[in-house]
């Protein structure tokens, strides 16, 4: 076997700043999912909406102890800060050290629990392995029952992914990169197989579970907050098109509860590796968030939202407003009398107030002072509802009026735009119609020809899982 | 550990346990002998005994809900004709109105006001008393919540969001440190008075420890005695200060946490606005990981 270089008397505090560090550029830090109370023994519960605890500088919350086991790892994938050729700082937690830190962490309200990463030591199932005894360790010997994320290591056998899925709330296996190609350009040691394999793997074990829960309602469960997975952005030349195929792709054939986007981050220098100028693409992501949500949500389609003709997403408007847009014809929409869903395809409203909305016309008319107060923001809806006939002023149904009015509200964007040139020099007012990103897009046939592959793959997968 | 265990179980035992007490008159229509004449403004205590006594008196006054209207005590200029008539907080009263509504408008609805008295707006007291009288006058009195074309309901909902937001906040922020005898402590200065929710949630999860939370601004203090459960207390009961020392392994682990939370921000996407948007400064200066030297910096 390997020799590999584990300085083993580095202090804790040393060790926890380097696997932190090295665990960084994982998007997930939800504790979301699952809703448990304190089992009686030990410490420790779930909430259905999860928790935040803290955030960081970079505006990202912390729910979970983000760590590796190991940044020792054999893979050399292009993008990632472990690979084995970066002359970086190597350390390894043992069991024992995770368990304490995260039952001090927890008990004085810190984290909501553990998410368990690992760079892949000797091999994939040696390294499953030391992360199936971790949980164990934490869940039996020292009772924690809060929240616990880890990743299943692609190419470990599959009855360790099997046991450590019984003892964690939610796997994750990420897939990389959204396409085979890119995978195979920056994960030379990785391939679509072997990464849907133990996604293929827990969402049939999941299902069995559910049966046997139906059953024997004590029965251990497997995964219970599900499975997620993540996708770098901008390290590849997909487009967005591309990119929500993809995901909902996984959401209907792999029933993922959540597919996380990663800007891309130029950690090494790689000629492979593309130089983004403005940054890690965060706008983009921001955009690919809030299809998403589109798509769990509010019952959009991925093909609804893009086309081949139109691969990315509008810069200045957010896919909701610009799909309004694009479908006038199916507006205004009567609050007091459409249904749910034709209500949650507004702009300015949301689950929430859509489900307050046909809760109060129940009980009486709806206006739309109403529905300021119900929390819909009505400077964005007002274009496209009525109440009771009317419309809150005089406004016209055309595509450039509306646009213009939209553009001129302010969009709050998670991060600062200013120094974003690209933004800057278009001239709202007098062209609305603005161009969309040509990054040489992809063709319908691509996109779907992606999509097959990924289900063919999965299938193939699953059985050989099986 | 076992000092905070016996002066919960005391508290407990002096507390009356019967709470669902029905009073008759308060099931019988109020009288509508609507006189036309001068507002009386009933004015109670800023808790939900208080306004829920204060909603008794208002409906049994039987001046006519037009005539009367609710509000907490805070400084603020009187009113011309209006007779403003104290509210003297009665346990009794207070728990045939909470009995009262959970029976007739639901648990749904109960939580919703319970939420909405806990929030620090002046509206409250007079929403409560109008979305009560409302849910009774139906048929289904649990119907009322779906009502929120009614000012009143609305506000209700409105403020019972505030108060559960911040408490969600707080499930999240509260940070505790361990004092030498074992006890875990740890202080908030909340707008809303979340104790009675927080203190729930923390004795779930922390079930078999002893904890205190102690609610600044107001003094008031959430205290978990291990498996006997929790009570809320003022601060004048128990002095904090005396509990004693903070634990000595404590900065080690700060630290950690303080290393953690740095080394895990991303360089390439700092963004402090952003930061400051999902946790609000009046939170941080107790969190541990904003306060001392570094923590300021990262602000």
């Amino acid at each position: 076997m390997q020799q590999v270089s584990v300085a083993e008397d580095l202090p804790l505090v040393e060790k926890l700043k380097i696997l932190s560090d090295a665990a960084k550029y994982d998007v997930a830090c939800t504790s979301s999912g699952t809703e448990r109370s304190n089992v009686g023994k030990g410490m420790g519960n779930c909430t259905q909406a999860g928790i935040c605890h803290s955030f960081s500088a970079d505006g990202r919350c912390i729910s979970l102890l983000k760590i590796l086991f190991t940044n020792e790892c054999i893979f050399d994938c292009k993008y990632c800060l472990n690979r084995v050729s970066n002359d970086v700082p190597r350390a390894s937690f043992t069991p024992q050290e995770i368990c304490e830190l995260v039952l001090e962490f927890y008990k004085r309200n810190y984290v909501e629990g553990l998410f368990l990463s690992s760079g892949i030591l000797y091999t994939p199932n040696y390294t499953m392995e030391l992360i199936y005894q971790t949980l164990y360790k934490l869940r039996y010997e020292y009772h924690f029952w809060g929240y616990i994320h880890v990743k299943a290591i692609p190419g470990a056998a599959s009855e360790l992914v099997e046991k450590t899925g019984y003892l964690a709330d939610r796997m994750s296996v990420n897939l990389e990169l959204p396409t085979a190609e890119g995978l195979k350009a920056l994960a030379p040691n990785k391939s679509r197989g072997k990464i849907l394999k133990p996604m293929r793997l827990v969402q049939s074990r999941m299902e069995e579970n559910k049966k046997e829960l139906v059953l024997y309602r004590h029965a251990p469960r497997f995964v219970p907050a599900g499975q997620s997975t993540q996708m770098i952005i901008g390290a590849t030349p997909e487009t967005d098109y591309q990119v929500i195929s993809v995901a909902e792709s996984l959401y209907k054939k792999f029933a993922l509860k959540r597919v996380f986007y990663s800007a891309f981050v130029r950690i090494n220098e790689d000629e492979q590796l593309p130089v983004l100028p403005g940054g890690p693409p965060l706008l983009r992501e921001h955009r690919l968030y809030q299809a998403d949500w589109l798509l769990r949500y509010y019952g959009f389609q991925a093909k609804e939202l893009l086309s081949e003709k139109k691969p990315n997403f509008n810069v200045l408007l957010d896919p909701k407003c610009d799909w309004a847009l694009g479908h006038l014809e199916q507006f205004p929409v009567e609050i007091n009398r459409a249904d749910y869903y034709t209500i949650l395809r507004v702009p300015g409203i949301g689950p929430k107030s859509a489900q307050r909305i046909v809760r109060a016309r129940r009980m009486g008319t709806v206006d739309f002072e109403d529905l300021k107060r119900m929390g819909v923001v009505l400077k964005r809806a007002l274009y496209f509802i009525t109440c009771s006939g009317r419309m809150m002023y005089p406004v016209k149904l055309e595509e450039d009026y509306i646009t213009r009015n939209l553009l001129s509200l302010k969009e709050k964007l998670p991060f600062p735009v200013d120094g974003d040139t690209t933004y800057r020099q278009l001239s709202l007012f007098d062209d609305c119609h603005i161009p969309y990103e040509d990054s040489g897009g992809s063709t319908e046939e691509e996109v779907l020809g992606i999509v097959k592959g990924l289900e063919a793959a999965g299938n193939g997968a699953a059985q050989r899982a099986g | 550990m076992g000092q905070l265990r016996e002066l919960v179980e005391r508290r407990r035992r002096e507390a009356c346990p019967s709470d669902r007490l029905r009073c008759p008159s308060w099931e019988e229509e109020p009288g509508i002998m609507e006189t036309e004449g001068s507002m009386t403004v009933f004015v109670c205590e800023d808790s939900l005994d208080g306004i829920f006594t204060g909603v008794y008196d208002a409906w049994a006054s039987r001046l006519g809900h037009r005539n009367v209207r609710l509000e907490v005590e805070e400084e603020k200029t009187l009113e011309l004709f209006c007779r403003y008539t104290p509210v003297k907080t009665d346990m009794e009263k207070a728990k045939k109105v909470l009995g009262t509504i959970r029976e007739r408008l639901g648990e749904e609805c109960t939580e919703y006001i319970c939420q909405a008295a806990a929030c620090a707006d002046g509206r409250k007291a007079d929403a409560i008393y109008r979305m009560v009288v409302l849910g009774l006058s139906l048929e289904q009195g649990s119907q009322v919540t779906s009502c929120l074309t009614y000012g009143p309901v609305a506000t209700v909902m409105e403020l019972s969001q505030k108060t559960w937001h911040e408490a969600h906040k707080l499930m999240g922020f509260v940070r505790f440190s361990k004092l030498s005898n074992g006890i875990l402590y740890a202080k908030v200065e909340p707008k809303h008075q979340v104790l009675s929710f927080l203190a729930p949630y923390f004795a779930d999860r922390l079930r078999h420890e002893s904890w205190i939370i102690h609610d600044v601004g107001r003094g008031l203090l959430a205290v978990h005695g291990g498996d006997v459960g929790w009570v809320l207390m003022e601060d004048q009961d128990l002095n904090p200060e005396r509990l004693g020392q903070v634990a000595e392994k404590e900065e080690q682990i700060e630290e950690l946490w303080k290393c953690f939370h740095e080394s895990i921000a991303v360089e390439a996407r700092i963004n402090p606005k952003l930061q400051r948007q999902l946790l609000a400064m009046r939170f941080r200066p107790y969190m541990l990981e904003f306060t001392g030297e570094r923590g300021r910096e990262r602000m």
